[in-house]
């Protein structure tokens, strides 16, 4: 556009200059022409006026004739400023001269016109023909200048011409380019803004897949590039409305299977907690109330009152205790500690109703859980065990009657036996081993029933033991009273390794006589004859005396020790002669001990001997 | 010294007596309690021997008895028993009983072991 410009001012200073020269030159042809035109007019008045006063004499024709020449005068002063060429120069300066001369003449005619006789005759005579050779050469030089001027003229209409071609042409060609330019700026203006109200219009009527124009870098595009980042902006902002509304769609689909499923669930849930056996209660949290209850849990606590919410609250009214009899805190109820997290299996509680009316009962509890692992509440199952409890009643029951009912027997034989064996003379010695013999199965007969029973007592949980301070010697001293005439038998040595300074323990004299009794009995069935049985007592950690039976014999393979403290357990090679255990010594051994507070232990080497230790709780705060 | 032993068991009736005989001891038997609370006032017995278990009137009930009559309270009474329970012996104890026997019993020793008791 710009370069258009200077083009055009270049064009329109050139032409315009080319035109001015021509004008000029056109224009000093004009005037040479208007001024030899007005010269030739003047010497045509000059000589009318010169012959006038010649022929007439009156002095305004005097007058005029020298205005005339004054004309002529600054005529030629002025044409020659106007004549450039040197030929036309001297045609001039030629003709000039001849005026000047016919002048002269002239005016020496006009002076002496008093003393011409004939002025008619003079003046054809001297006047004329120089002046008919003056006008020529005027004329000439006119008809020159005129040429010159027609020449000019064309010239001039020729640049004419081409400056109002030009003149035409430069204004059209600028009315071309600013239709140009306007077009140009149409388009860039107004195509992207149309484009950008075609959009907007588009848009606004949804459809967001506008094709917007390029943008470039201008204000136009900074509008463009800014309307497109806002078509974009409203077009995520759609997609992100659409993506809502689905994920929202998606939603209320997943919320509405998901209520079916959990209604399903709630209904299978319902159904199972109806049916199953069991007595179930769920309870609510915090609050700890039992919000639903199955027909089992009604039966268990009674069916009044008749209100289904009173029964659930009925719940409220019972009392719990342990089987010991201590009443059971509300707090270590199941259910109540399962609300607080624990999973609790097996608690063994009588119920007691409000009408007196007990029911022991096993419990097990479980927390509930949302799905944030947040506690919402307890499930409890219970059961009557009632049942158990009679049983258990018949068994310790039975096993009483039965032990009692054997001693009996029992007593007599070995009384018989005995007064038999002190009254009656036996000579022959194989009588007296005999009645030995009878004896000594009596007294075997009599230890099974004792382990029978006190294994029943121990798998009852019936055990009582009666620990009270007392001194270990003494009741190795016992222990050992009780098997000396076995190990005598085999010559077998027992030796007793007790500390001087060893404080008294916390045991049950009976029962704890009876583990080491046990310990010693096994260590003389293995002990070989004339060999060394050793019971040691030695302090150990933990307010502890332990106590060592060792003995010399064949030991014990290294995978059997770990069973032998169990019920039953025989070990192989026993020797028959000697008497059998039930089977059950070491398993009453263990559990006397251990409810003493107290362990034991095995250790062996097969072919060097054994040691059977026990440990015993040292009587605290006793010296 | 003479003893009023009750037991039901015909058999270890029969035992006691001749252990108790043999160490010098005279010997009243009966058979269960009530015959006990009938014979104790004719027999004046210095001490009572009794069975825990027995038909119409079992040991505990008969103890409790004796010690309730001022009349029978005084004499020492030992019983007889099976050792089932360890509770027997509390029981015993708490009762008044100055001891227990268990069964079954050394017959060579019986006597010896009353007379033990009773602090002879």
């Amino acid at each position: 556009m710009v370069a258009a410009g200077f083009a055009q001012a270049f064009a329109v200073v050139w032409f315009g200059g080319k035109r001015s020269a021509s004008d000029a030159a056109m224009n000093i042809a004009n005037q040479r022409f208007q001024q030899q035109t007005r010269m030739n007019r003047v010497v045509v008045e000059l000589e009318s006026a010169q012959r006038s006063f010649l022929l007439t004499g009156q002095a305004e024709f005097r007058a005029e004739s020298d205005r005339r020449w004054s004309d002529y005068g600054n005529l030629q002063t002025l044409m020659r400023q106007f004549v450039d060429q040197p030929a036309d120069q001297k045609a001039l300066a030629d003709v000039d001269a001849d005026l000047q001369a016919w002048h002269q003449t002239v005016t020496a005619l006009m002076d002496r016109r008093g003393e011409l006789t004939d002025v008619p005759a003079v003046v054809a005579d001297q006047t004329v023909v120089p002046m008919r050779k003056i006008k020529n050469a005027l004329d000439k030089i006119e008809r020159r200048d005129l040429a010159l001027l027609a020449e000019q003229i064309d010239q001039t209409s020729e640049n004419n011409f081409r400056n109002a071609i030009i003149t035409l042409a430069l204004p059209a060609i600028d009315i071309v380019m600013l239709l140009v330019l306007v077009t140009v700026l149409a388009r860039i203006l107004l195509d992207p803004l149309a484009g950008i109200a075609e959009s907007a219009r588009q848009i606004s009527g949804g459809n967001f897949d506008v094709r917007l124009p390029p943008a470039k870098r201008d204000e136009i595009g900074a509008l463009v590039k800014a309307f497109q980042d806002m078509t974009t902006a409203v077009q995520r902002r759609q997609h992100e409305l659409t993506d809502a509304l689905a994920r929202e769609r998606e939603i209320s689909q997943l919320y509405a299977s998901l209520r079916t499923n959990a209604e399903q669930e709630s209904a299978r849930l319902q159904a199972t907690i109806a049916t199953v056996p069991a007595a179930l209660i769920i309870l609510d949290a915090p609050s700890g109330r039992v919000v639903l209850q199955n027909a089992a849990a009604e039966h268990l606590i009674g069916r009044e009152p008749d209100d289904p919410v009173e029964r659930l609250q009925h719940w409220e009214q019972f009392r719990a205790s342990y089987r010991d009899g201590r009443r059971c805190p509300l707090e270590e109820w199941g259910p109540r500690q399962a609300l607080r997290g624990k999973v609790v299996v097996g608690q063994e509680l009588t119920l007691t109703a409000p009408d007196g009316r007990s029911i022991p009962i096993l419990v097990s509890a479980a927390p509930l859980r949302n799905d944030f692992g947040a506690i919402t509440g307890a499930v409890a199952a219970f059961q009557d065990i009632t049942n158990l409890y009679e049983v258990d009643r018949l068994k310790s029951e039975f096993v009483s009657i039965v032990s009692h009912e054997l001693r009996t027997p029992l007593t007599s034989i070995k009384g018989s036996l005995q007064l038999l064996l002190t009254d009656v003379p036996m000579p022959d010695p194989d009588h007296r081993v005999l009645m030995d013999v009878a004896l000594a199965n009596t007294d075997r007969l009599v230890r099974i029933i004792n382990d029978i029973l006190d294994i029943s007592k121990i798998e009852a949980g019936k055990l009582e033991l009666n620990p009270r301070p007392y001194n270990i010697n003494e009741l190795v001293r016992q222990s050992i009273q009780s098997v000396n005439q076995i190990a005598q038998g085999s010559s077998v040595t027992l030796t007793t390794v007790v500390p001087p300074d060893v404080p008294l323990v916390m045991a049950d004299p009976d029962r704890t006589v009876q583990a080491i009794v046990n310990l010693l009995s096994n260590a003389l069935k293995y002990a070989p004859a004339r060999s060394e049985v050793t019971v040691a007592v030695t302090p150990e950690t933990g307010g502890l005396l332990r106590l060592a039976v060792t003995d010399r014999g064949s030991g014990i393979a290294a995978d059997k020790l770990g069973q032998l403290f169990q019920k039953f357990q025989q070990i192989d090679g026993a020797d028959t002669r000697k008497f059998r255990g039930t089977g059950l010594g070491l398993a009453i051994t263990k559990a006397l001990v251990e409810r003493q507070g107290g362990s034991v232990a095995v250790t062996s080497e097969p072919g060097r001997g054994s040691t059977f230790s026990i440990t015993i709780p040292i009587a605290a705060g006793r010296p | 010294m003479k003893v009023l032993l009750a037991e039901d068991e015909p058999d270890v009736q029969l035992i006691a007596r001749l252990a108790l005989k043999r160490a010098g001891l005279q010997v009243v038997t009966v058979g269960n309690g009530l015959e006990v609370l009938d014979r104790v006032g004719p027999e004046q017995p210095d001490v009572i021997l009794l069975d825990w278990m027995m038909p119409d009137m079992d040991g505990f009930e008969t103890c409790m008895r004796l010690k309730a009559d001022p009349a029978t309270k005084d004499i020492p009474v030992i019983f007889l028993t099976a050792k089932v329970q360890e509770s027997e012996v509390a029981k015993a104890l708490a009762l008044g009983a100055i001891g227990c026997i268990g069964k079954p019993f050394d017959a060579l020793t019986l006597g010896a072991q009353v007379l033990a008791i009773l602090g002879k």
